[in-house]
C-alpha cells in the first residue's frame, strides 16, 4: 500500500486530498447554509405552487415587499450620494480630524442594529431629544416609512462610502488636473472624468447597500411600529406571520427575499469585469 | 562623448533671445514657498514662438513647480506668468489654454483615443463636424488612425504620449508643457520618441517647455536649456553655451563630467603652482589676486608623451596615469597631476577623501577622455608619465 498510493498520485496525477477536501467543504456547508436555504424552497412550495402564489399576492405581503423596496431604494440613493460626497471630501482634502471622521462614518456597521433603532427612537421619538419639539407641531418621524428609511440609512451608512473611497484614493490626481488644463470646469471634470472611473464602485456600492437595507430587521422593528399594511417591511412581515403561525405566508416572502439576494450577489460577482471595465 | 559633440554641433547657430513681440511665454520674478520652505526664488525666463526650452534640474530643484505654476495648477508666491502678452497669473488652469503632457500622460481611461483627443473641443461645445475633422487631422498627424477606437490601456507608452500631445493640440494651446516626458520609458524608446517629438513640434510650431533631469535629453531637445538648482535659475542658454561655457560650477558639473582646478589671477593670466595660462579675462570681474576655478571637460584634455604641446593648447603639468577604462566610443583616463610649487587658492579638504594619504593629497586627479583612434595610437599604460594640456576651458569665480 505504502508504495501504491504515491505511485498513483504521481503517475496518474491523482491527489486524494483534492476530492476529500472539496467534499469536506461541501459537507460542512450543508447544514450551515445549503439545507436552511433549500428548506425555504421545499417547504414554501410543498403545498403546491398555487398556495405559494396566493400567499405571495396577499395584499399585506405585496405591501410589505413594496415598502421594503421603496424604503431601501431611498436609503440607497441617499447613501450612494452621501458616500460619493464623503469619499470625495475625505480623499481630496487632508485636515485635522479626518481620520476621526472616517472612523465615525464606518462605525454604524459595528453597532448592533437594535441599538441603532433604539438610538433613533431616543432622538426622534415623541419623547426624544428632537422629537419632543416636533411632536407638538404635529410632525411625527418615528413609526412611519420615513423612520424606516432613517433606520436603513443608519445601518447601511458606510457601505457605499467604503466601496467608493478606495477608488477615489487610487485615482490619479493628474487625470483631474489634465482635464482642468484642457479647459474643463470642475463640474465637467467630475462628470466626464471622475464619475466614469467611479461607475463600477457606485454600482457595487449601491447593490450592497440595497441588499443590506432590504433585509434590515433589528432597527426597523423598533422604529417602524410594525403596523401591517402601513409600516411593515418584508422581514417584519416574515416575523409577524411566523409568530401568528402562518408559516406559508412567511415562507413565500422568505423565498422572494432569498431569490432577490441571490440576484444581487450574482450581479456583483459576475458583472465584476463589466463594472471595472476600462 | 563623440555623439554628444555631434549633437551640439547642430545647435551651434545660437538662437537669439526672444524679443518682446516674439515672446510666447514669460515667467517673471516667480517665487514659490510651501509652508516655510522656499522652492523657487525669483525665476525669470522667456520662451519664443516655436521655441523649445528645457528646464533641467535634479529632483527637488523646483522644475516641476515652475511647470505647474505656468499651467495654473499651482499659484506663485510672487511674480507673474504671461502667455502671448496676456497676464494669466490669477487665472485658473482651465482659462489659460496651455497644454500639459503629464508624465503619466493622464489619458482618460474610459474614453477611446478619439474621445480623448476630442475632449477639449467637446467641453468647448464645438460643432460635431468640426470636432470630427480636427480629431481626424490630429490622428493623422500623430499617426494613430488605426487606433482611434482603442482605449488608452490598449496602447504602448509612446502611442499614449502621442494621444496626450494630440489631445492638447486639439484646442491650439498657447504653449506645450512636458513633464518628464520620457521618464517612464526604456532607453531605446526614449531616444526614438525624442526625435519624433522634435519633428512634431517643428511641424506644429507651438512653443514648448520640457522638464527633465536627464542632461543628454536636455541638450538634444532644447533650443535653449535652463539649468535649475535648488529653486535658483543657474544659467539659461543654448545647449552649446550651457555645455561649453557654463556660468557656474553647478552647471559645469551637472551637464556631464567636468574637471575643476583652482588658480589665482596674476596679470590677466591664471596661475597655479608654476603653471601659467594666458587667458582673456574680464579685468572688472577677475581682479589680480582673486581665486578662480578653471573648468574643463574631459574631452578638452590633450595628453602627450613628450614635453611638446600643440600650439593653442595650454600646458598644465605633468601627470601620472592612474586608471584607464574603456567606455565604448572612447577611452577614459584618470590622471594624477604632479604638484609643482605652492598653490595659493587650493582648499584641500573639499577635493580629497580623508582616507587619502598626505602624500596623495598633494596631487589632484583629473579625468581625460579621448576617442578610440587616438587612444590606440598612444597606447597609454597605468603608471606612465604624460604631459597634460587643455584645449579649452572656462573660468569661474571661486
Amino acid at each position: 500500500m505504502s508504495t501504491v498510493i504515491p505511485t498513483m498520485r504521481h503517475v496518474r496525477g491523482f491527489d486524494v486530498v483534492r476530492p476529500l477536501s472539496i467534499g469536506m467543504l461541501v459537507f460542512m456547508m450543508l447544514p450551515l447554509v445549503f439545507l436552511p436555504l433549500l428548506s425555504i424552497f421545499i417547504f414554501g412550495t410543498s403545498n403546491g405552487l398555487d398556495k405559494f402564489w396566493a400567499a405571495l399576492t396577499a395584499p399585506e405581503a405585496v405591501f410589505a415587499l413594496k415598502l421594503s423596496m421603496a424604503t431601501s431604494f431611498w436609503a440607497t440613493m441617499f447613501n450612494v450620494l452621501f458616500g460619493l460626497f464623503a469619499a470625495y471630501v475625505l480623499s481630496r482634502h487632508n485636515f485635522w480630524g479626518r481620520n476621526a471622521l472616517i472612523v465615525t462614518i464606518s462605525l454604524p456597521t459595528a453597532i448592533p442594529t437594535a441599538v441603532a433603532g433604539f438610538a433613533l427612537l431616543l432622538l426622534w421619538g415623541p419623547y426624544g431629544t428632537l422629537g419632543r419639539f416636533l411632536a407638538p407641531q404635529g410632525i411625527q418621524v418615528m413609526f412611519t416609512a420615513g423612520a424606516i428609511i432613517l433606520a436603513n440609512i443608519f445601518v447601511t451608512f458606510p457601505l457605499a462610502f467604503g466601496v467608493i473611497k478606495p477608488v477615489f484614493d487610487t485615482m490619479s490626481r493628474s487625470l483631474e488636473e489634465a482635464s482642468a488644463t484642457i479647459g474643463a470646469t470642475r463640474w465637467q471634470t467630475f462628470w466626464h472624468v471622475t464619475l466614469p472611473s467611479l461607475r463600477g464602485a457606485i454600482v457595487s456600492g449601491a447593490l450592497l447597500t440595497f441588499a443590506r437595507a432590504v433585509g434590515e430587521f433589528g432597527s426597523t422593528i423598533l422604529v417602524s411600529g410594525n403596523l401591517a399594511g402601513h409600516t411593515q417591511t418584508a422581514p417584519l412581515y416574515i416575523f409577524a406571520k411566523f409568530n401568528e403561525g402562518q408559516i406559508e405566508a412567511a415562507n413565500a416572502i422568505a423565498i422572494v427575499l432569498a431569490l432577490f439576494s441571490f440576484l444581487i450577489f450574482s450581479v456583483l460577482f459576475f458583472a465584476r469585469d463589466w463594472l471595472d471595465v476600462d | 562623448m563623440k555623439a554628444k559633440e555631434k549633437l551640439i554641433e547642430e545647435h551651434k547657430v545660437p538662437v537669439p533671445p526672444p524679443t518682446a513681440s516674439q515672446k510666447a511665454t514669460s515667467v517673471v520674478g516667480v517665487s514659490k514657498r510651501f509652508g516655510k520652505t522656499s522652492v523657487l526664488e525669483d525665476i525669470t525666463f522667456d520662451v519664443a514662438e516655436g521655441e523649445a526650452l528645457v528646464l533641467l534640474g535634479a529632483s527637488g530643484s523646483g522644475k516641476t513647480t515652475i511647470l505647474r505654476i505656468i499651467a495654473g495648477l499651482e499659484q506663485p508666491y510672487t511674480g507673474k506668468v504671461i502667455l502671448h502678452g496676456r497676464e494669466v497669473t490669477e487665472l485658473p488652469a482651465r482659462e489659460r489654454g496651455v497644454g500639459v503632457i503629464f508624465q503619466s500622460y493622464a489619458l482618460f481611461p474610459k474614453m477611446t483615443v478619439e474621445k480623448n483627443i476630442g475632449y477639449g473641443l467637446r467641453i468647448r461645445k464645438r460643432k460635431r463636424k468640426e470636432i470630427r475633422e480636427t480629431v481626424n487631422e490630429l490622428l493623422t498627424l500623430v499617426q494613430l488612425e488605426e487606433h482611434r477606437k482603442k482605449y488608452p490601456s490598449q496602447l504602448s507608452g509612446g502611442q499614449q504620449q502621442r494621444v496626450a500631445i494630440a489631445r492638447t493640440l486639439a484646442y491650439k494651446p498657447e504653449v506645450l508643457l512636458f513633464d518628464e516626458p520620457f521618464g517612464a520609458l526604456d532607453t531605446q524608446t526614449r531616444h526614438h520618441l525624442r526625435r519624433e517629438i522634435r519633428a512634431l513640434l517643428r511641424k506644429v510650431n507651438v512653443p514648448a517647455i520640457f522638464i527633465t533631469h536627464d542632461q543628454e535629453e536636455a541638450l538634444e531637445l532644447g533650443d535653449r536649456v535652463a539649468v535649475l538648482n535648488k529653486g535658483h535659475l543657474e544659467q539659461i542658454g543654448t545647449p552649446y553655451e550651457i555645455y561649453n561655457r557654463p556660468a557656474t560650477e553647478y552647471v559645469a558639473t551637472f551637464l556631464g563630467a567636468a574637471n575643476i582646478l583652482e588658480a589665482v589671477v596674476r596679470k590677466s593670466a591664471l596661475e597655479f603652482g608654476k603653471t601659467r595660462i594666458a587667458a582673456n579675462l574680464d579685468p572688472e570681474k577677475f581682479k589680480d589676486g582673486t581665486c578662480v576655478k578653471i573648468v574643463f571637460r574631459p574631452e578638452d584634455v590633450s595628453l602627450s608623451k613628450t614635453e611638446f604641446v600643440k600650439p593653442g593648447h595650454h600646458k598644465i603639468s605633468a601627470a601620472v596615469v592612474e586608471e584607464i577604462s574603456f567606455v565604448g566610443a572612447y577611452e577614459r583616463v584618470r590622471l594624477r597631476l604632479e604638484k609643482n610649487g605652492r598653490e595659493e587658492c587650493t582648499t584641500d579638504d573639499q577635493f580629497f577623501l580623508t582616507t587619502d594619504t598626505p602624500e596623495s593629497q598633494s596631487f589632484k586627479s583629473i579625468v581625460a577622455t579621448h576617442p578610440k583612434p587616438e587612444a590606440s595610437a598612444m597606447k597609454l599604460r597605468v603608471g606612465e608619465r604624460v604631459v597634460v594640456a587643455i584645449t579649452s576651458f572656462t573660468v569661474l569665480p571661486s
